[in-house]
């Protein structure tokens, strides 16, 4: 027990002589080159490209869930998360129940846009790159520096075809309540509030017209929901259930997976909002 | 340039007449007489085969042509300008109607469109009216469902009993089905007269040519209601032997019958679904034979 | 994503009953992924029993709708009857094939009941007039490939009309909330010997 304790909690390059090679590599190298097989060709990523981007070839062979709306904003009493639960695969609904927030501890929340696959992968290394943190340097890591490590771990692949959108949100005492998007472009943006997926500009246009910092938690979580029922139905590629978080110091706390059909009608015959919708044969 | 200087040779009379059509009309009155029944069950379209030399083969004289399986017709005037007008009746039934709805017109609407061109011809740059008045013999298959067609037979036939009885019913209700023995609704026989200006009518029975007034004169005292399509050959037969010139036997006379459908000129046999048609030239064989029984 | 067939997406299905027929549409107009309206009903009635569904380009389902009012007027008026199912199925061939080198980018469909015998009549066609005639269902639009599953299995021989239309309904709605590009509410026809009764349903609005 003392050896392990001694081992981990001891700055990870002191190590050397104890882990193997591929251990060291595996916990201390934050630069991953070449642990994933390549396309045995001269230019993996423009092949990369042309397979698996259906924006600049509709016909790529290899079709990557995409098509979300995800949000994230802060206001005095934390961060509220929320994001539908629809993937895509072209205009095939492949699922209707994704989980687009990954729990990546029990303080931080990252959201998932983009290609599914990349975004669950890469933010449970994140995870594990957090864990590691804390184990090292004996506290939490900031939220400002695990996003980060996520956005100088993208941009080692940049133009190699990884698709994600993401937004880390967490709070610390050193920070307050912090939030950052981070794309697979290699972006990296500090903000109040994001929204980001196909279905961003209609959360947008809810989330903006309503927000203010000193929003009670309550409203932070309605406006989160609204948002995102918004987006539900004007964007083809979102849907499903509302998926809602609130993030607070002491961590994060979940306000359920809720299907937005009962939601939509509620909100529509109760509040008599979306008055474009027909609900009877002779309107 | 051939349009540019070619005027309408149908042209207006100040009394209001068009001329060239009357002139027409003279054309059909010295052609052969042609004459058609209808009956309940089928039509009857008969004309005298007239050739101009013992020497000619009538054999290979038809004057009764088919348009589409279940619609022939009959001229009477010009030979040559009734061939044309064959061959315009039968294109017209495929292009404006078959190749859009892959069915054959019902007769009024192939009859229409007869008539049209019939009727250009009186108001086109250098041309002439066609010279023959046409009789149009034609089946068609209904579109109202078996119950309502006897419905309606027997509301007729009800009517039929009042007016029999001295009482008349102009106000009548319900769905107007066409006469006894058509309406395009119910489907049945129908014959038509088509004349030069392109106007048609539909008949009972009516004759053209050199003798149609009389054999209308005998036709009206001879037709009934509720002929059966024997009876309508029979008195074709009659009525062309009041008004032929020359002898009258299968070689000298030519009928047509509209009838039930002849599934023996389909040319195949077990064919599902296959209709034969209805339209069908009678041999001089069976000509004799109508012609032993009158 | 950018054909024609798809960039507005929807869906239509017909179904045969006994002595009845029903067909159902989607009432999503979209563009691309923006749902522009949810009221684009995308079946029409020509006379007493005689209905078209068309999917496709939008702005050609209504051009082709309104040209085959025209067409269909003009046939009653030429005619004084009324167009019977299959005599229309053939005017709607033969009027695609007409744009062979130009095509309508709509899928069409046909249903109705032929008025002489009463029997039930469906048919499917490509954009440029191929009829598929068939004895159970026929499906088109952006959810095409969902819509013959759900019918496959539902569908039987013989459903009477509430059966028949309980059917169509549950084939559309989970066909159409596996296509993204198609749902958002739904109209259903039954169609019976005397009687054609037309009901909304409230889809899913995502």
């Amino acid at each position: 027990m003392d050896t392990l304790v001694a081992r981990y909690s001891r700055p990870a390059y002191h190590e050397n002589e104890v882990l193997s090679e591929q251990e060291q590599q595996d916990f201390t190298d934050t630069v991953p080159s070449l642990k994933f097989a390549m396309p045995p060709v001269a230019h993996p990523s423009a092949w990369l490209r042309a397979a698996t981007d259906d924006r600049s070839n509709p016909s790529c062979p290899i079709k990557i869930a995409h098509g979300t709306t995800t949000l994230a904003f802060r206001f005095q009493h934390g961060i509220i998360v929320a994001t539908d639960s629809r993937a895509t695969a072209g205009t095939w609904i492949a699922s209707q129940t994704v989980k687009k927030v990954i729990e990546i501890n029990s303080d931080l929340l990252g959201t998932m846009a983009g290609g599914a696959a990349d975004c669950q992968y890469w933010l449970a290394w994140l995870g594990m790159q957090c864990r590691l943190h804390e184990l090292r340097h004996k506290r939490r890591i900031s939220v400002a520096a695990a996003s980060k490590i996520l956005a100088n771990l993208v941009y080692q692949y940049k133009g190699m075809g990884l698709s994600m959108g993401t937004m880390c949100a967490g709070v610390t005492k050193e920070e307050g309540p912090a939030l950052y998007y981070i794309d697979s472009d290699g972006t990296r943006l500090a903000g109040d509030l994001f929204c980001v997926g196909s279905g961003q500009t209609f959360a947008y246009g809810v989330l903006d017209a309503q927000y203010r910092f000193d929003l009670s938690t309550e409203e932070a979580l309605e406006l989160g929901s609204r948002s995102i029922l918004a987006a539900t139905h004007r964007d083809a590629y979102s849907g499903g259930s509302i998926n809602l978080y609130h993030v607070k110091e002491s961590g994060w706390e979940k306000h359920g997976f809720t299907d937005t059909n009962p939601v939509f009608w509620k909100t529509k015959l109760e509040k008599g909002e979306f008055s474009n919708v027909t609900s009877s044969l002779d309107d | 340039m051939a349009d540019r200087y070619s005027f309408s040779l149908t042209t207006f009379s100040p009394s209001g007449k068009l001329v060239q059509i009357e002139y027409a009309l003279n054309a059909v009155n010295q052609g052969v007489t042609a004459l058609g029944i209808k009956a309940t069950n089928g039509i009857v379209l008969a004309t005298e085969k007239k050739s101009s030399s013992p020497l000619a083969d009538p054999s290979s004289l038809s004057k009764i042509s088919l348009v589409t399986p279940n619609i022939g017709m009959v001229y009477s005037g010009m030979g040559p300008d009734y061939r044309v007008l064959v061959d315009r009746a039968r294109k017209v039934s495929h292009t404006g109607y078959k190749r859009i709805y892959n069915e054959y017109p019902p007769t009024r609407i192939l009859v229409q469109d007869v008539a049209r061109v019939m009727q250009e011809a009186t108001q086109s740059g250098g041309v002439r009216p066609y010279g023959v008045s046409l009789l149009v013999a034609g089946w068609d298959e209904g579109i109202l469902p078996e119950e309502d067609i006897e419905r309606a037979a027997q509301e007729q036939a009800a009517v039929a009993k009042q007016s029999s009885s001295g009482l008349e019913d102009d106000g009548e209700e319900g769905k107007k089905l066409g006469g006894k023995t058509g309406g395009i609704l119910k489907g049945g026989p129908m014959l038509y007269q088509v004349d030069p200006s392109g106007s048609y009518f539909p008949w009972k029975a009516t004759a053209i040519g050199k003798s149609a007034t009389t054999a209308k004169t005998f036709l009206e005292k001879r037709y009934t209601e509720g002929l059966e399509l024997e009876d309508a050959v029979h008195i074709a037969l009659l009525t062309l032997k009041e008004t032929i010139e020359g002898e009258m036997n299968g070689e000298t006379i030519e009928i047509s019958i509209v009838g039930p459908p002849a599934d023996h000129l389909l040319g195949v046999e077990g064919v599902e679904g296959a209709v034969g048609p209805r339209f069908r030239k009678l041999t001089p064989q069976e000509i004799e034979d109508y012609l032993t029984n009158l | 994503m950018s054909s024609p067939f798809s960039i507005n997406g929807g869906a239509c299905v017909a179904m045969v009953g006994k002595d009845c027929v029903a067909i159902a549409c989607d009432l999503r107009l979209g563009l691309q992924a923006l749902t522009v309206s949810n009221n684009f009903p995308k079946v029409f009635q020509y006379g007493d029993n005689v209905f078209l569904g068309l999917t496709g380009l939008a702005t050609d389902v209504s051009t082709v709708s309104d040209l085959f009012r025209y067409k269909v007027n003009m046939y009653r008026l030429r005619e004084e009857r009324h167009i019977a199912p299959r005599t229309f199925a053939n005017l709607v061939s033969s009027s695609l094939y007409e744009r062979r080198f130009g095509p309508y980018f709509v899928s069409p469909v046909v249903a109705g009941l032929e008025p002489k015998t009463g029997q039930p009549f469906i048919c499917g066609f490509d954009s440029i007039g191929c009829i598929d005639f068939s004895k159970d269902f026929i499906v088109s639009g952006t959810a095409t490939e969902q819509l013959f599953g759900m019918c496959e299995s539902l569908w039987e021989p013989d459903l009477g009309p509430e059966a028949l239309f309980e059917t169509i309904s549950q084939a559309l709605l989970n066909a159409v909330d596996r296509d993204a590009l198609s749902g958002w509410g739904a109209h259903v026809y039954i169609i019976e010997k005397d009687k054609i009764t037309k009901r909304l349903l409230k889809g899913r609005q995502d």
